[in-house]
């Protein structure tokens, strides 16, 4: 029976990576993001590159009809799956006075909502004679609470504690779930220049889209609960577990005024792309 | 000598053509009289580009068309649109490709279609955009395809296990991958079409010259090396004396050299010079821009018109 990697968010730029690399390792793929173009003009380019199948369905995943309709889709096409990667995520970033409701309400409804809707619906559709790998894309930022990106970073650590719970309850039936957790990634200009300005940091916390999304793959085929890629970030980690989060925040809140400033000289703007580079 | 005259009836279009090397040539071929169509990715940068090189040639016939060539759609969208420029200006084809847009990147970036932004750009537009304007450099009496190659190409080779890097991705690396892909596909483009063609394809070494090239997708630590390096480089006009001498001169002395560097032959990497290393990028990028039988190798094509005329 042909199994498959569903991929959310597949067309920004660790969705296309990920893609890559599973296509690599000769797995068939189901991408799906928010717009149709982009995808099928992904899926096209990573068929002719590796040879494997690659199968696509664009869905709104912050629209519960919409996501009927690509379960609905799934169902009649007879698909099953062996791996899962829910990288689909959104930030808009800046201020949390400064955004609308809806922009705020946009990142709960598709990191968690989406995320937790996606990860259930899959189980009936699992390859029975495989182990399903589940990743979700947490950030470096669900282990801290982030003023500037409060939203978003309460929704990162909701991933994080959301796989680790998961991975344990699920593990006996066959599920495995790792949470990956980057820092910024240079996957786009925005991203790039959002890394230089934040200079030498910026530099040393950030590594490169296909390693992580290669890296992430071998963690999830070990099992492992959580994954965070670099040393330097490996290192933040593991300092944010031993200082109190009120000290944390304090810190992040004057560090990335700062360097929000820097990088939004022109008056803000909303961005659809978090360092992640979040894409519907 | 060249003169005026001799670049009148010529259609050159030449890529990555706001800044650096591009522009240096589009200003000199426009200025000898040679319809000149540039390409560039900003707009805004190809009206400052027309605008520089009509206010130094206040009769040149230029125009720019905008692409960004990371993306196939884009670069089949800019082919379309130079022929019908190429049409309107009641040419009919094309002289001179001048394949220069090239860009360097510090972190390995995906393009739309899902490859390596700097093979994207550097190698797989001038396959494709070669491909789609082949008709036209057909309809010229003789053409020329040339390629800003670079001496980064020495000393590397084709990082087959996996062309894109996506692990261990270096920048340079990539960059001199890509500049190696341009001697390949310049070599095999020529085998491909065989000695009687009418389109002669030649890749550029245009020395270390001071452009913004290092500057595009870097920062940190490549962007301050290229700050220091481009500082010994010549500049962009002396940069690009041999595409000028190659797109201008109309007898070579030597047609069938595929590398140049200061408007004479030079010898390309012995890995560059290697067919089946040629003829597998050729295969490979025919497959990722979507391309049957860009050019038959002659033989293939003989079995082929033997395989329809036994079917008919």
């Amino acid at each position: 029976m042909k199994s498959y990697v569903l991929i959310t968010g597949a067309s920004g730029g660790l969705g296309k990576a990920f893609a890559a690399e599973c296509a690599s390792r000769g797995w068939n793929l189901f991408l799906t993001d928010l717009a149709e173009q982009p995808l099928a003009t992904a899926a096209t380019g990573i068929e002719r590159l590796y040879g494997v199948e690659v199968l696509h369905h664009t869905c709104d995943l912050t629209d519960a009809a919409s996501r009927e309709a690509l379960w609905q889709h799934i169902g009649r096409s007879r698909l099953s799956f062996h791996m899962l990667i829910n990288v689909a995520g959104i930030d808009y970033e800046g201020p949390f006075d400064e955004r609308k409701v809806d922009e705020l309400c946009a990142i709960v409804r598709l990191n968690i909502e989406a995320t937790v809707d996606t990860t259930r619906r899959i189980l009936p559709f699992r390859d029975p004679a495989r182990t399903l790998r589940i990743v979700n894309v947490s950030s470096l930022a669900g282990y801290y609470p982030m003023p500037i990106k409060a939203v978003y970073a309460a929704s990162k650590r909701f991933l994080l504690d959301f796989s680790l719970a998961l991975n344990q309850e699920l593990r006996a039936g066959g599920v495995t779930v790792t949470a990956l957790c980057p820092a910024g990634m240079p996957t786009n200009p925005i991203c790039i220049r959002a890394i230089d300005a934040q200079g030498f940091a910026g530099w040393a916390t950030t590594m490169n889209v296909g390693d992580v999304a290669a890296r992430t793959v071998d963690m999830a085929l070990a099992g492992r609960s959580v994954y965070v890629p670099g040393a330097v970030n490996q290192a933040l980690r593991w300092l944010g577990a031993l200082v109190p989060p009120s000290v944390i925040a304090f810190v992040i809140n004057r560090r990335w005024r700062e360097s929000y400033r820097k990088s939004h000289s022109v008056p803000a703007r909303p961005q659809r792309s978090s360092p992640e580079q979040a894409s519907i | 000598m060249i003169t005026q005259q001799d670049l009148k009836s010529k259609t050159i279009v030449i890529t990555g053509a706001t800044a650096g090397i591009g522009l240096a040539a589009a200003r000199a071929l426009a200025g000898r009289g040679a319809y000149v169509i540039g390409v560039g990715r900003s707009a805004e940068r190809c009206g400052e580009a027309r605008q520089a090189i009509l206010s130094e040639h206040p009769n040149a016939r230029i125009d720019y068309c905008v692409a960004d060539l990371s993306s196939q759609r884009q670069a089949r969208a800019l082919a379309a649109s130079i022929g019908e420029r190429v049409e309107a200006a009641g040419e009919g084809k094309i002289d001179i490709l001048i394949n220069n847009a090239g860009t360097v990147s510090s972190w390995y970036v995906a393009t739309e279609d899902g490859y390596e932004l700097q093979f994207a750009v550097n190698h797989l537009a001038p396959f494709l955009l070669t491909h789609e304007l082949m008709p036209m450099l057909r309809a010229a009496p003789s053409a020329r395809v040339i390629t800003t190659s670079s001496g980064s190409h020495y000393r590397t080779s084709m990082h087959w296990a996996d062309v894109m890097y996506r692990r261990r991705y270096s920048c340079l690396a990539v960059y001199k991958q890509s500049k190696l892909a341009n001697v390949l596909f310049t070599a095999e483009f020529n085998r491909r079409l065989g000695d009687g063609s009418t389109v002669r394809a030649y890749a550029v070494d245009p020395g270390l010259v001071n452009t913004e090239i290092g500057l595009k997708g870097t920062g940190g630590i490549e962007e301050w090396v290229w700050q220091w390096r481009r500082r010994g480089g010549v500049s962009a006009e002396q940069g690009a004396a041999t595409a000028i001498f190659l797109a201008s001169e109309p007898v070579l002395e030597d047609p069938g050299a595929i590398y140049w560097k200061d408007c004479r032959p030079a010898q390309p990497s012995r890995y560059a010079r290697r067919p089946e290393e040629a003829a597998r990028l050729w295969s490979l990028s025919e497959r990722l821009c979507g391309i049957v039988g860009m050019v038959e190798r002659p033989a293939a094509h003989e079995v082929r018109g033997n395989l329809e005329a036994v079917e008919a």
